[in-house]
């Protein structure tokens, strides 16, 4: 039985790579992903915990989130085998298991196993009352957003570093260029696309896998949401772990379980809500007593499971936390400078956002950034359009296109165009035509719009020295700009901006 | 657990920077490394080399920055119009304006690495909105190219608006030229190199696109259109695309537009008029403000073609201010009385 297991656990790792590749591709493919946008929107889809506490939060039926029933139905027959076999968050924490450096203090009691239950429940309570943040802490949307905003750049930062390097010798320049033409634009962009407070996403992640010191699948055993909606239906699993009346009690098992959960004082028997049928037992046991069969019958409840008591505690928590936040007069106010991506609105943003970060993955310029603080607590790393860092391209509308929930709309190229993402306005203290009297007209040429939005007066001028000069003075056409930022971004005034785009809309009804 | 002793950890420090030590060293043996270090203050040597200066019976550095010389026989311009009727084909003009300058032969010898410059400013529209050169007008000139011989066309620009390889494919430009038998390309930052410029009146250094320092012959092909700075965007505007640092040259861009120009004089001009903006540039969107005119200006002298475009707006040379200039420091002809210019009508 040993040979079994071992093929079984091989399969079992090809379809963990397998699907780390094909999340890695989709990845790749979401930069400007239009066309393809149905088939991106996959990914996110296939995830329940998203696809549930986005239905509860905005109470509107996206068509393509019925796809995470797969997920489900699969969960109803073979457990938590999405955690052990698909999961690509828990392949990355199986490459990296940090075995060499675990700590010797063993992992933590059992009990702990209960937080994962009560951060889910917490979520899906907040959701019912329209709150979303804490969908952060999916797997799948930590993942995908920590690619996006910190591992992708890093990566383009160190290839364009080793470059510019290698550049330098000229018996290498063909090569590079070779190269380059290879990787760019494809699979990295030609100019750079960089978030902000970087660190931030990179050290959630990092601390995620430095949890394995711990315990191996720390996250998955005793953290991860996802893991815990999957493992409650998997108590009526179909197919389940058992452990037959021949085994010597060798614990081999036990020692091979990645999630600890054979437990020697059980006769070796396993909790289905927490096994990822994984395999690694089938492939230790020399005895093949342990097998996967079907059985009909819901699995015993244990002492970390959810109780009435923890259940009422994490909903009156969620309950207070979401209170909490939409107290807070930031958000009441809104901020005047933060602009939602084409076509969403802060009440949308908030009520349907999943925080995946795939928009900010399509977005070509990087103007679509992780909300911090700007939208009070409830907003943090939703999206925000942010001028200075990245303008909306006037020919693309790709992050409403990839947006799996539609929390930023799927609008055609053409009404994107007539979105009205904010204003723009000039200060004329720092504007060069207006206080340095010489002409610039950047506004002015980068305006993408047919009939330009910033228009230029000539006017004759006095400058400090007395010479008389005609400057072209920019002035803002409220009625025509559609705050898309471009002035903004390529304003050449230091700093801030001479040219702003403001907030039109910022409060959020109840 | 396996561990990695100090013995182990010194001896692949050793290897490692042995191999870094030999790997300049190779580098050195087959050329001089490290031309293109930022700090470099020598003088470049070539630019853009003609096929009379690869064969050696041309004096090398003012050839560099200033038209080719005229052949007895030749006009120093030729202007292909459509002689009206909506189905004059750009590439009928191109060819036709490129026999009357003496074919591309003249400008492109066999084997030759060639760079075609188009304007592909921004990836909003379609070429019938004339923000982008005409796509005909760039695969033609590919096309004779290739027919004349050429190793390789590469064709590129580095939009400000809009990803480059989203400009490339909405303007059509992508399309064209891979049918011709040519290659886009996309300008990555690494190759972007400080460069002297040394007859440079204002802009002594730019980061320039090393490519185009390397090639063979430069063709450069812009569309003329409206632009509130410049007045026009021609041929000398157009030259922009192949630097990074777009805020510093628009102060004074008239006279650092010409510097420009010295350290990457074009063999060839071909403006691109078959549609033009008049209004709302550079980049467009409202076909009210495009006006068909189909013609195609080319020369070897930049000066002399964006002078001639200028008259299709109504305006004189002197008008513009990087004309001007580059009149000024002898990188061409305005006085468009003293060019011999050959006018060509294509079609009916």
């Amino acid at each position: 039985m040993k040979h079994t297991g071992r093929r079984w656990v091989a399969l079992r790792k090809l379809s963990q790579y397998l699907a780390l590749l094909i999340f890695l591709v989709f990845f790749v493919m979401t930069r400007l992903g239009g066309e393809r946008a149905d088939l991106l929107a996959l990914l996110m889809r296939l995830d329940p915990l998203a696809m549930l506490a986005q239905l509860l939060s905005s109470r509107a039926w996206v068509v393509g989130s019925s796809l995470a029933l797969v997920t489900i139905l699969l969960t109803v027959v073979f457990g938590r085998a999405w955690c052990g076999w698909l999961c690509p968050l828990g392949t990355v924490l199986d490459l990296f298991s940090l075995n060499r450096w675990r700590v010797r203090s063993g992992p933590p009691a059992n009990s702990w196993r209960a937080v994962k239950y009560g951060i889910l429940i917490v979520i899906l309570v907040a959701a019912l009352f329209g709150n979303l943040t804490l969908l952060v802490l999916d797997p799948l949307t930590l993942l995908f957003r920590t690619l996006t905003v910190s591992l992708w750049p890093l990566l383009d930062q160190v290839v364009l570093s080793l470059e510019i390097f290698f550049y330098r010798f000229s018996s290498l320049a063909g090569p590079i260029s070779t190269f380059d033409s290879w990787v760019r634009p494809d699979i990295l962009p030609i100019e750079p696309v960089q978030y902000r407070q970087v660190w931030i996403f990179a050290g959630v992640f990092v601390g995620v896998i430095a949890l394995n010191v711990i315990a191996p699948r720390f996250w998955c055993r005793y953290l991860c949401p996802l893991g815990g909606l999957l493992g409650l239906i998997s108590k009526a699993a179909f197919v389940r772990r058992e452990v037959r009346e021949d085994c010597r009690g060798c614990a081999l098992c036990t020692d091979a379980c990645p999630t600890g959960t054979i437990d020697p004082e059980k006769d070796y028997a396993s909790d289905p809500s927490e096994c990822t049928m994984c395999m690694d037992c089938l492939e230790a046991c020399p005895r093949s007593s342990v097998v996967f069969t079907p059985s009909l019958s819901v699995a015993a409840w244990n002492e970390y499971d959810p109780n009435r008591r923890k259940v009422l505690t994490s909903i009156g928590a969620g309950v207070a936390a979401v209170a909490l936040l939409q107290v807070d007069r930031l958000i009441g106010r809104g901020h005047p400078y933060m602009l939602q991506p084409p076509g969403g609105t802060l009440n949308d943003m908030l009520r349907k956002c999943i925080r995946c970060g795939m928009c900010m993955r399509a977005c070509p310029t990087g103007a679509l950034q992780p909300a911090m603080l700007e939208a009070g607590f409830e907003g943090v790393w939703s999206p925000i359009l942010i001028p200075r860092l990245g303008y909306c391209d006037y020919a693309c509308n790709a992050c409403g296109q990839v947006c799996p929930v539609e929390a930023i709309p799927p609008l055609s190229l053409a009404d994107k165009r007539l979105q009205v993402i904010g204003k723009a306005a000039i200060n004329q203290d720092t504007c060069i035509a207006w206080a340095e009297k010489t002409d610039c007209i950047v506004c002015e040429e980068m305006c993408p719009l047919p009939e330009k939005a910033v228009r230029l007066e000539p006017k004759e001028m006095v400058r400090e020295d007395g010479t008389v000069v005609m400057v072209q003075l920019p002035e803002v056409l409220g009625e025509r700009c559609i705050g898309c930022g471009i002035c903004e971004y390529k304003c050449p005034v230091e700093g801030e901006a001479a040219i702003r785009i403001t907030a039109i809309e910022g409060e959020i009804v109840y | 657990m396996p561990k990695f002793t100090r013995r182990e950890f010194l001896l692949s420090l050793v290897a490692g920077m042995g191999a870094l030590a030999a790997n300049q060293f190779l580098a050195a043996c087959s050329r001089i490394a490290d031309e293109n270090g930022s700090t470099s203050t020598q003088a470049p040597t070539v630019t853009v080399k003609t096929p009379a200066e690869r064969e050696g019976d041309s004096p090398a550095k003012e050839a560099n920055s200033a038209p080719m010389e005229t052949p007895i026989g030749l006009p120093d311009m030729v202007i292909a119009r459509g002689a009206g009727g909506d189905d004059v084909s750009p590439e009928e003009l191109v060819r036709r304006a490129l026999v009357g300058l003496g074919g591309m032969e003249r400008f492109v010898s066999k084997g030759a690495n060639v760079i075609v410059k188009p304007n592909i400013c921004v990836g909003y529209h379609s070429y019938e909105f004339a923000a982008t050169t005409n796509p005909w007008v760039v695969g033609a000139l590919v096309k004779l190219c290739m027919e004349a011989g050429a190793g390789k066309v590469s064709v590129m620009d580095y939009p400000f608006g809009g990803p480059p390889e989203q400009a490339y494919a909405i303007s059509g430009i992508e399309e064209q030229v891979k049918a011709a038998g040519g290659e886009m390309v996309t300008m990555p930052r690494f190759k972007f190199v400080a460069t002297e410029i040394p007859q440079a009146v204002d802009m002594r250094q730019c980061d320039i696109f090393d490519d185009v320092l390397k090639a063979d012959v430069l063709i450069n092909v812009p569309i003329a259109k409206h632009h509130s700075l410049a007045r026009l965007t021609l041929g000398m505007k157009n030259l922009m695309g192949v630097i990074r640092d777009r805020p510093s040259i628009h102060r004074n861009l008239g006279q650092r537009l010409a510097d420009l120009t010295s350290r990457v004089y074009p063999t060839l001009t071909v403006v691109d008029a078959v549609r033009v903006l008049q209004a709302n540039g550079p980049t467009g969107g409202s076909l009210d403000d495009v006006r068909k005119i189909d013609t195609i200006i080319a020369s070897p002298d930049i000066v002399a073609a964006d002078s001639y475009a200028s008259t299709l707006f109504g305006l004189r040379p002197d008008d513009l201010a990087y004309v001007q200039a580059g009149a000024a420091m002898g990188l061409g002809r305005s006085d468009l009385e003293s060019l011999t210019i050959e006018e060509i009508a294509v079609g009916s």
